[in-house]
């Protein structure tokens, strides 16, 4: 996987000119900040539409889709360069089995990344859903343990299936920030982020529609209902992100093993034993010896002196 | 006799069997329990001498069986492959009384004595009569004679006929000063060996008012006999009780090795100034007496209670002397003073009354050892072994105790050496008054094997037991013991519970046993044990939480080397420190080592990616560790009920030697109190007090921390109503119990509540099994039981499930 070839960037050809000209606008602005590659990690749970928000981001069917099936237990990395800059995406699969965080899943997304900078996670949901429940602070934590809290200041969430039209005649926007709001909670609490932390630097929120019946403008820009383009909005955010001057996670051992426990405070243990030896176990002694001296003795034991002699 | 007998292997409290030694069956109970006292001439105004001749000292026990029959019935009763039989035997002590005749020399001295002379005389015949009235006996069962008269007429002893042989029906005694006919409770009543409906002829009546008028107790004494139509003979005895001087002093001396004085033969002939000067020098050398003894064991108490008996009674008189002897006796017999007796009182008709008592002071002590046959041989146990046993006061210079002879009895018997071990008091005949205590001992065999097999089912699948699950099993022992005669010993046993698949689950131990390593000199007891050992254990770390019981087990194999030093301080105290070499496998239901656990995916499939087995990762891990362990316990039973505080602490620390160079310092701390919250009287027979228990348990490991020596929490002896690790696996724990035991009919009844914490550490723990296998960290529960014999019976609700379940257990939870 590490040593994919990393190919062109054709699929920028098959966005609108007008959303060509924006991503190649940001992508110049991430050149002169010298970066000049990115690492996109899409995480979320299974069936959101994690890997068609990949392949929309791409432009190109670079991953594979299937509508019902879960997508197997493997991260994939789809590479693009264009002009001296490279964009790599992580897909992973979804993390929930079975009403569970999949741990095994869990393990793998970590041994592929072993190695490799995390710059943006995007964390992907549907916008259709409802409810926030247990399990979106599940992942959130699998996600926090896995990588740590910093994560989160290079997140974006990703609302998936943005062309809706709320129920209850609600006006869009207020669904969506309601929506969000709501999504936003549960990952402040997962990743047991204090409020003020969450505060400094909210989470990003950003719409996606990855449906081919995606509206588009007149400059023939997949849109949402609220007008915005999409596509552009989405790199944009992420560009804002980037240089929003926190610090990307790079995966090494030590970050996907956690901290080693038996470690911990292994050079106290030389004082910790002359402690216990001091202070309890001499006492222990202590107070056997008095035990003994002043344990009742039966009175014949007593009463004899036996000081006779022969 | 004191006799006991307990099995070998089991450290059950010595059960006592008593048995008397007497060979004179025909004595009635009665007479054993009160010494006979014979008295010699009484005409010494100023001393009575007081002769108790105990037939049998053996008042502890009323059996009447010989003691063969009774180790006979022993032998039935435990029919066990090995028995230590423990005798602690109390023989006759007739009378270790010599100068008999010490007072008898001053017969003839007109004084407050009724009768004249002849004193020595009825004083062996006294200490004999036991032995006539045994002769006695078989006539009983004779012919007799009708007396011949006419009924209801008072006939003088003089004249009843002399070949007759007369049965008396009943016996009166007329006390001639109080004027009334005294009952068979009197104190006098065992001084006269006839028993109604016993034949007798003129000789023995004759015999018998000679040896009552002989005792002292008596100023006067006549027989006379009422004869009765069915020809038989009421006889009534009619006496006046001697009495001296009122006192209003005792004193109470031990006597025993001093010798009695000797009689000073005395000429009947003597001036009135003789005679005066021969009292005098008496006087004296009783004076010397009395200075050159020793005082006596006997405390103030009961020396306030007899000068109370004295003053009470105003006149010191024979029954008064009588009672005081009993009481002096009684404290003597009760406190374990068997061969106590009170020989004399001396200085009667001054102010002060002197009770002069042989104690039973050791001379000697003996170890002597006995083969099979109970020949004398030359034992292979150092005899410093068994010395440094025995309490000190079996050692010579100290008075003999029973209690310090059942002691010694115990201390020998747990050195688990000897199968027959005697512990017995015997007079010495060359030093009067002197005990010689004799430790009999019968070696066991140095060299001992042993197989033995079994049978069992074992669950088949599902957890119900098949025929095909029938397994044989086995054990394979052997033992070298007390190597040098110092108890070393050298222990091995091979076991396995299936002999067609040993390798399964071989188990072995070699163990070398080496006591006194301080030298048996010594007084420092510390043992070192080396051992060979392996084991195995189903890890309670790998065990699901409520509702997730398929948990695939790993099992933990250990086996390696330990050499650790002992050193108790008492029976209950030890402190032990020791190296552990050990190599650790785990492996997993099909016996393959694994690395990692396995745990069952949501989707149904299992993995083989659980928390890591071992610290190496390889599923086999090697280390060296230091162990020391700490225990303090001063519990001990009231009325059958323990009371008291148990502390231990135990560290194992890792010495960075091993797979992955574990470093780590493990350690746990156990107190647990037993609260008596209520005072009891204590005694056999009486209920116990209700008991609070409180226990807490700490255990936390720093450093390297390998899963399988992770704290589980849950189980019965960790928190009650979970399953061996259900609540949780983690590097800090802590439990807490309360229980309350309340007595309830001979045996108890408790509620108990139990809380266990893995104070947040479960996460600490490689792989954090607790969480990979859904359990909660933490959990209590309570309940209540009661406790049937051995076995505990207890309902408990588990907290977190908030389901109640019986359980039955073995064993004590604390």
């Amino acid at each position: 996987m590490a040593s994919q070839i990393i190919r062109e960037w054709l699929g920028i050809n098959s966005f609108a000119p007008a959303t060509q000209t924006k991503l190649l606008e940001l992508l110049g602005k991430l050149n002169q900040e010298n970066v000049n590659s990115l690492t996109i990690l899409v995480m979320g749970k299974g069936g959101v539409g994690k890997s068609s928000t990949v392949n929309s981001l791409i432009g190109e069917r670079a991953v594979s889709i299937s509508p019902f099936q879960s997508e197997g237990t493997r991260a994939v990395m789809v590479s693009r360069s264009r002009a001296g800059f490279t964009l790599n995406i992580i897909d992973t699969p979804g993390l929930i089995e079975g009403g569970y965080v999949n741990d095994m899943a869990l393990n793998n997304i970590k041994s592929f990344l072993l190695n490799k900078t995390i710059d943006v996670l995007l964390y992907v949901d549907r916008l259709d859903a409802y409810r926030v429940d247990n399990l979106d602070r599940e992942v959130v934590k699998a996600i926090t343990d896995t990588f740590g809290k910093g994560i989160w200041n290079r997140a974006l969430v990703v609302l998936t299936h943005a062309q809706l039209s709320p129920p209850d005649g609600l006006p869009y926007d207020e669904f969506v920030s309601k929506r969000s709001e709501a999504l936003l909670k549960a990952v402040r609490l997962g990743a047991g982020l204090r409020r003020q932390e969450a505060q400094g630097s909210a989470i990003p929120v950003v719409l996606v529609e990855n449906s081919g019946r995606c509206n588009k403008n007149e400059k023939d820009e997949k849109v949402l209902p609220n007008g915005t383009a999409w596509i552009p909005h989405v790199v944009q955010t992420i560009t804002e992100v980037i240089l929003g001057g926190s610090k990307s996670i790079f995966v090494d051992q030590k970050l996907i093993e956690g901290p080693n426990p038996n470690a911990r405070r292994k050079f106290l243990i030389p004082i910790i034993l002359v402690l216990q030896y001091f202070f309890v176990v001499k006492p222990i002694e202590r107070q056997i010896k008095s035990d003994i001296a002043r344990e009742s003795r039966p009175s014949w034991e007593m009463r004899d002196t036996g000081s006779r002699k022969y | 006799m004191f006799g006991a007998a307990a099995p070998t292997t089991c450290h059950s409290p010595i059960t006592a069997f008593c048995s008397p030694i007497t060979t004179l069956p025909s004595f009635s109970s009665r007479k054993l329990a009160s010494p006979v006292a014979a008295v010699g001439v009484t005409n010494n105004p100023r001393r009575l001498t007081l002769k108790c001749c105990r037939v049998s000292s053996s008042t502890l026990s009323q059996n009447p069986k010989p003691p063969s029959n009774l180790l006979k019935n022993l032998a039935k009763t435990i029919a066990g492959a090995t028995t230590v039989t423990l005798i602690l035997n109390l023989s006759n002590f007739p009378a270790f009384i010599g100068g008999g005749g010490s007072s008898g020399g001053a017969g003839g001295f007109g004084g407050g004595g009724g009768s004249n002379g002849g004193g020595d005389g009825g004083f062996w015949r006294r200490l004999f009569r036991p032995k006539v009235a045994n002769a006695d006996e078989p006539q009983s069962q004779q012919e007799w004679d009708s007396h011949g008269l006419p009924a209801n007429i008072v006939v003088q002893l003089n004249k009843l006929s002399g070949f007759k042989k007369y049965k008396v029906s009943e016996i009166w005694f007329f006390d001639r000063r109080r004027r009334c006919t005294v009952g068979t409770d009197d104190s006098f009543f065992e001084m006269v060996s006839l028993r109604a409906g016993s034949v007798y002829t003129k000789a023995q009546l004759q015999k018998e008012l000679e040896a009552l008028a002989n005792c002292g107790m008596f100023e006067k004494v006549d027989l006379e006999g009422k004869t009765n139509p069915d020809g038989t003979l009421g006889v009534t005895i009619s006496f006046t009780e001697s009495t001296w001087q009122s006192a209003d002093k005792f004193r109470c001396i031990n006597v025993g090795l001093m010798g009695q004085s000797k009689p000073i033969e005395m000429d009947w002939d003597m001036t009135d100034k003789e005679k005066l000067e021969y009292f005098r020098n008496q006087e004296k050398d009783y004076k010397r007496r009395m200075e050159r003894a020793r005082p006596c064991l006997l405390p103030a108490p009961v020396q306030r209670e007899v000068l109370l008996m004295l003053r009470e009674q105003g006149k010191v008189s024979a029954r008064l002397l009588q009672r005081i002897r009993d009481r002096v006796q009684k404290w003597y017999q009760d406190e374990g003073y068997a061969c106590a007796q009170v020989v004399n009182f001396g200085n009667l008709n001054t102010k002060e009354v002197v009770c002069e008592v042989v104690e039973g002071d050791i001379t000697q002590l003996l170890i002597l050892f006995q083969d099979k046959l109970g020949n004398f041989v030359q034992g292979n146990t150092q005899i410093r072994v068994v010395q440094r046993e025995l309490p000190k006061q079996l050692r010579p210079g100290y008075v003999f105790n029973i209690e310090a002879g059942k002691q010694a009895l115990r201390n020998i018997n747990s050195l688990g050496l000897f199968s027959n071990i005697e512990v017995n008091p015997r007079p010495d005949e060359k030093n009067e008054g002197g005990i010689i205590v004799e430790i009999k001992l019968k070696e066991l065999e140095q060299k001992t094997a042993e197989v033995s097999t079994q049978w069992s089912i074992v669950p088949g699948h599902g957890g119900y037991p098949t025929l095909a699950s029938l397994q044989p099993g086995g054990t394979v022992t052997f033992e070298h013991r007390n190597l040098n005669g110092l108890n070393r010993s050298i222990l091995g046993s091979v076991t396995t519970s299936n002999f067609y698949n040993p390798h399964d689950d071989l188990a072995f131990k070699l163990e070398y046993v080496h006591p006194y390593l301080d030298g048996v000199y010594n007084p420092r007891d510390r043992t070192l044990r080396v051992s060979c050992f392996n084991s195995r254990k189903l890890s309670p770390v790998f065990t699901g939480g409520p509702g997730d019981d398929e948990v695939p087990p790993i099992w933990v194999d250990r086996a390696g080397m330990k050499a650790n030093i002992t050193e108790n301080f008492n029976r209950q105290n030890k402190f032990t420190y020791g190296l552990v070499m050990e190599e650790i496998t785990t492996r997993d239901e099909r016996n393959h080592i694994c690395s990692n656990g396995q745990r069952v995916l949501p989707i149904g499939g299992v993995s083989d990616d659980g928390p890591p087995t071992t610290l190496s990762g390889t599923g086999i891990d090697r280390m060296v560790f230091l162990q020391s362990n700490i225990t303090r316990d001063n519990t001990k039973f009231v009325n059958g009920t323990i009371v008291g505080e148990r502390n231990m602490f135990q560290v194992d620390q890792g010495l960075g030697v091993g797979s992955k160079f574990p470093f780590f310092n493990r350690h746990q701390l156990t107190l647990t109190r037993f609260l008596q919250l209520k005072e009891v009287e204590e005694g056999a027979g009486k209920p116990p007090p209700p008991v609070l228990v409180l226990h807490g348990h700490y255990g936390g490991c720093v450093g390297d921390l390998p899963i399988y020596d992770a704290f589980t929490l849950g189980g019965p002896y960790s928190v009650r109503g979970y399953n061996m690790g259900e609540i949780g696996a983690a590097r800090h724990i802590l439990e807490l119990a309360a229980e309350l035991r309340i007595p309830v009919k001979g045996t108890h009844v408790y509620a108990f509540a139990e809380h266990g914490n893995d104070l947040g550490t479960s996460k600490d723990v490689k792989g954090n099994p607790t969480e990979v296998y859904r359990r909660v960290g933490h959990g209590s529960s309570y309940g209540v039981g009661v406790k049937l014999g051995l076995v505990r019976a207890e309902y408990v609700v588990d907290h977190n499930s908030g389901s109640g379940s019986v359980f039955f257990r073995f064993g004590e939870r604390f």
